[in-house]
């Protein structure tokens, strides 16, 4: 997962940042175990996480859409 | 990571949040590198957790309530370190009237049970400031009420301190 993350975004986590995350995304239900692999526990995105995420990348779309047309008139 | 170093660094979190992620966070960090930023990156992780915990994402759990904050160190110390300076003072009134010196009698060089007295009463000033700041947050209606039973307990400890012109 974090060279996943470390991939998409080109930041290193840590691993306590990380199960830091992922306790709150589970505590908010957007996240849910999977059952374990040997010591490893894969995640699955929830229903309400679908919907939580799809909202938060639109806004993030609108917000890029909208810097990238502010900063062609500069 | 040294298998060792792992369990420590796992070990710093609390019970709650070890019980729920503490298998598969020592499986990472066992996979990951041992260097001195993933190091500090856990021990930072971790304090936060013991500060602002995530109950290892049961949000069912009442940890909030009364009954549950009571519990806390930070609430119970101040009340029993009243409540201990208060039984010394009852004690000594007892044992005064037991000698036949009718009760507490202010002594010039204050004496060791009111230099006891203000260790208790002083030294739970910074663990009930801990406790307001942690807890006010959180739980603002139940932490008023311990704090109400803790002002009330360090009340009843300096009560007779002024009434009896200790």
């Amino acid at each position: 997962m974090i060279e996943d993350i470390a991939r998409l975004c080109g930041t290193r986590l840590g691993p306590g940042t990380l199960y830091g995350a992922i306790a709150r995304l589970e505590q908010l239900g957007w996240i849910a175990p999977l059952p374990p692999e040997e010591r490893r526990r894969p995640y699955r995105i929830t229903a309400e996480g679908l919907h939580v995420l799809r909202a938060k990348l639109k806004t993030l779309q609108q917000f890029t859409k909208a810097g990238l047309r502010r900063l062609e008139a500069l | 990571m040294n298998r060792v170093v792992a369990h420590l660094l796992t070990r710093l979190y609390p019970r709650d949040w070890r019980e729920r992620y503490g298998v598969e966070f020592e499986a990472l960090l066992q996979n990951g590198p041992g260097d001195l930023r993933t190091s500090a990156n856990v021990l930072w992780s971790a304090l936060r957790e013991h500060i602002f915990p995530t109950r290892g994402g049961n949000v069912d759990q009442p940890i909030n309530s009364f009954g549950a904050i009571i519990k806390r160190p930070s609430a119970f110390l101040p009340l029993a370190m009243s409540l201990t300076a208060l039984a010394m003072l009852g004690g000594a009134y007892i044992f005064g009237l037991a000698t036949g010196h009718g009760g507490l009698v202010r002594e010039p060089d204050e004496g060791a049970i009111a230099h006891l007295w203000q260790l208790l009463m002083a030294g739970q000033l910074p663990v009930l400031a801990f406790f307001a700041i942690k807890w006010l947050p959180r739980a603002p209606r139940q932490t008023l009420c311990v704090l109400a039973l803790q002002a009330g307990a360090a009340l009843a400890s300096m009560a007779p301190v002024f009434f009896l012109n200790l």
